[in-house]
């Protein structure tokens, strides 16, 4: 609660800051700072909150409930933005002249994450949703000099708009059946053997609309012309954190609202999930940009996480929380080494290893942990999130089907590594890598190692 | 069967027909307008519920205020036939399987639904104190955090809509 009004706070003084500094240097640096408070509330939030039941206390009515999970959910999302900000931050004022109001949109980002992961009412879920999406439309288009950019903003907003019309009806039918937006009223009035048809198509419907927040394939469409079109350092943002968010959002709704009638949806979810795994995975591989690749690698990153959701079992909050945090660093730090090139196809790294010996090594590090190396923290997180449904028991095929694609992923991201080190040619940089982005990359690095040997630190 | 009943089936008949109209009717223009019909029988409802105030605010901001920037934006665009973008046979095909399950689903649900029965007496949740009760007590919270949706949607008019040229310029004065 603390976190969601000082990140509301947060984003009006970036507001003001548009007017009262014209400076784009110091705009930023005062972002970061706020970014770097925000991280402080949310640690003081989650060291103050002394109940340890589960679950946790209901806020406002029933609208929002804080256990220690979530907490640290949101203090890991918003440690992982911080790093993202710090990474970022010369990129970001070079994207166009409203410095100030993206940081602001940011802050308004991480509101909406902060009510994604402790919403205990569809009434929530839906304002959460939004407040994580209308942000993001606005940074899709920020980039007004490049069509692509107009196009994906567009794009993205028609077909975000389209699906939230999907997750209100959804959330309608389910009102119908259960005249409730509780999820907690919801676990008790909807049981399986007396289920209303109303429901199951309400759960189908928001299955769908979450699908499409999460990328998950066939809601994919969007993903690789948004990603592709945002100016890089936001298709940072959006690919991670965002996903991460709305990833929880659905664990939390589909495990704790709907955990009884897993029967009913989860061969629907484990269709989604094998569909996503094949379509993120083979498509990435026919890819001549970088960019474009890493897009459908979320997307295949997204079939990953949805083990959780068909796990739904007391491993899933770790799983998530871990896998969020893994993949978030890995390519957050990947797109930090991407805009630093000049040339996003594959041939634009061809020897980045002899020119910037650092860079490549860091990206390196970075693929190994998407690809799920082990000592990294990709490997980790798949560990787990595999292991959370080799528990739950009836969908090995899936398990092995995910190991076969993720195989398939060592292609892809390897491809970038072979271009850095073993191909000639001169990389282009955009810009000088300064002493502190090396200092950062190196600290990116080891947090993505540290993961994959300590992953406790994460699990809490 | 009282009069309440008859207006309702009255009611009821008029948005189901123009509902279908708004889908049906080739020229969006008139689609927009079954849309005003449809929330204007709506809003009969809710009268009959009880809920005036509803009702009014159905009729001003969905009747009145959106639909008119609707009407704007379809005369601005000048649809007509041939600049509608062609869909393939297989989409067709897609869209009437996917619509006639969903349709399926619906119909199953209403079959098995128990009749109910409105009470026409005792709902006074549509007046406007009790509704402002409820919105500042019990929905506070969603209340209240949805001006964080609004100011995000403002930031993107500014930073969408308003010419970058002139504050970058006055930006590299500063810098200057």
């Amino acid at each position: 609660m603390k976190a969601i009004i000082a990140t509301t706070i947060f984003g009006i003084i970036m507001m003001f800051t548009s007017v009262m500094v014209s400076n784009k240097k110091s705009v930023a640096a005062i972002a970061v700072a706020l970014f770097a408070v925000l991280l402080g509330v949310n640690i003081f939030e989650l060291y103050t909150w002394n109940h340890a039941a589960t679950p946790g206390p209901q806020l406002c009515y029933g609208m929002l409930t804080l256990d220690h999970t979530n907490l640290w959910f949101n203090t890991l999302m918003t440690g992982c933005t911080l790093l993202y900000a710090l990474l970022m931050t010369k990129e970001i004022q070079k994207v166009g002249a409203y410095v100030a109001e993206y940081f602001a949109l940011i802050f308004f980002i991480l509101c909406g994450l902060y009510l994604l992961s402790s919403f205990n009412n569809l009434l929530m879920l839906f304002i959460g949703i939004e407040i994580l999406s209308i942000p993001q439309y606005i940074l899709a288009g920020s980039d007004k000099r490049n069509l692509k950019s107009s196009e994906a903003s567009l794009k993205y907003f028609l077909m975000g708009s389209f699906t939230t019309g999907i997750l209100l009806m959804g959330i309608t039918l389910i009102y119908g059946a259960a005249r409730s937006f509780n999820t907690a009223d919801l676990v008790a009035i909807l049981h399986t053997d007396t289920l209303n048809p109303l429901a199951l198509a309400g759960i189908m419907f928001l299955m769908i609309a979450l699908a499409f927040k999460v990328s998950a394939a066939p809601m994919h469409m969007w993903t690789p012309d948004v990603y592709d079109g945002s100016p890089t350092p936001f298709t940072a943002y959006m690919s991670t954190i965002v996903k991460a968010a709305a990833f929880f959002a659905f664990l939390r709704l589909f495990k704790d609202a709907f955990g009884n009638l897993s029967d009913h949806w989860r061969l629907v979810m484990a269709v989604i999930t094998a569909a996503t795994l094949l379509v993120g995975n083979i498509t990435a591989v026919f890819q001549q940009s970088v960019k474009r690749m890493l897009a459908y690698s979320s997307i295949a990153q997204a079939g990953f996480m949805l083990f959780a959701i068909l796990a739904s079992n007391s491993k899933s909050w770790d799983s998530i929380i871990l896998y969020g945090v893994a993949y978030s660093v890995a390519t957050i730090g990947m797109f930090a080494v991407l805009v630093k090139l000049k040339d996003y196809t594959y041939d634009g790294f061809n020897g980045l290893a002899k020119k910037e010996p650092l860079l490549a090594f860091a990206a390196t590090i970075f693929l190994f942990s998407l690809a799920g190396i082990p000592l990294t923290g990709g490997f980790m997180a798949k560990y787990y999130v595999l292991l959370a449904v080799v528990q739950q028991g009836s969908l090995l095929w899936l398990v092995i089907f995910a190991l076969l694609m993720a195989a398939v992923s060592v292609y892809y991201y390897f491809r970038v590594i072979m271009a850095m080190y073993f191909k000639p040619g001169e990389a282009e940089l955009n810009s000088p890598v300064s002493a502190t982005d090396k200092m950062l990359l190196l600290v990116t690095c080891l947090v993505v190692i540290l993961l994959g040997v300590l992953p406790q630190l994460v699990l809490g | 069967m009282g009069i309440y009943d008859i207006i309702f089936w009255i009611l009821s008949a008029i948005a189901v027909s123009c509902a279908l109209g708004v889908i049906l009717s080739r020229n969006p223009v008139n689609s927009v307008m079954f849309l005003i019909l449809t929330f204007f029988a709506i809003s009969g409802h809710y009268i009959l519920m009880n809920a005036q105030f509803l009702a009014i605010v159905n009729i001003i901001v969905y009747a009145g205020a959106i639909m008119v920037l609707f009407l704007f934006v379809i005369m601005l665009m000048n649809l007509n036939a041939d600049v509608e973008p062609q869909k393939g046979q297989l989409v067709q095909l897609a869209g009437v399987i996917s619509g006639g399950v969903l349709f399926l689903v619906v119909l199953a649900a209403i079959k098995t639904a128990r009749p109910m029965e409105i009470d026409q007496t005792s709902t006074e949740i549509g007046l406007i104190d009790n509704l402002g009760k409820v919105l500042f007590t019990k929905f506070v919270l969603p209340f209240e955090i949805s001006s964080v949706l609004f100011l995000s949607a403002m930031i993107g008019a500014i930073v969408i809509g308003k010419k970058e040229d002139t504050k970058q310029q006055g930006l590299q004065k500063d810098n200057n």
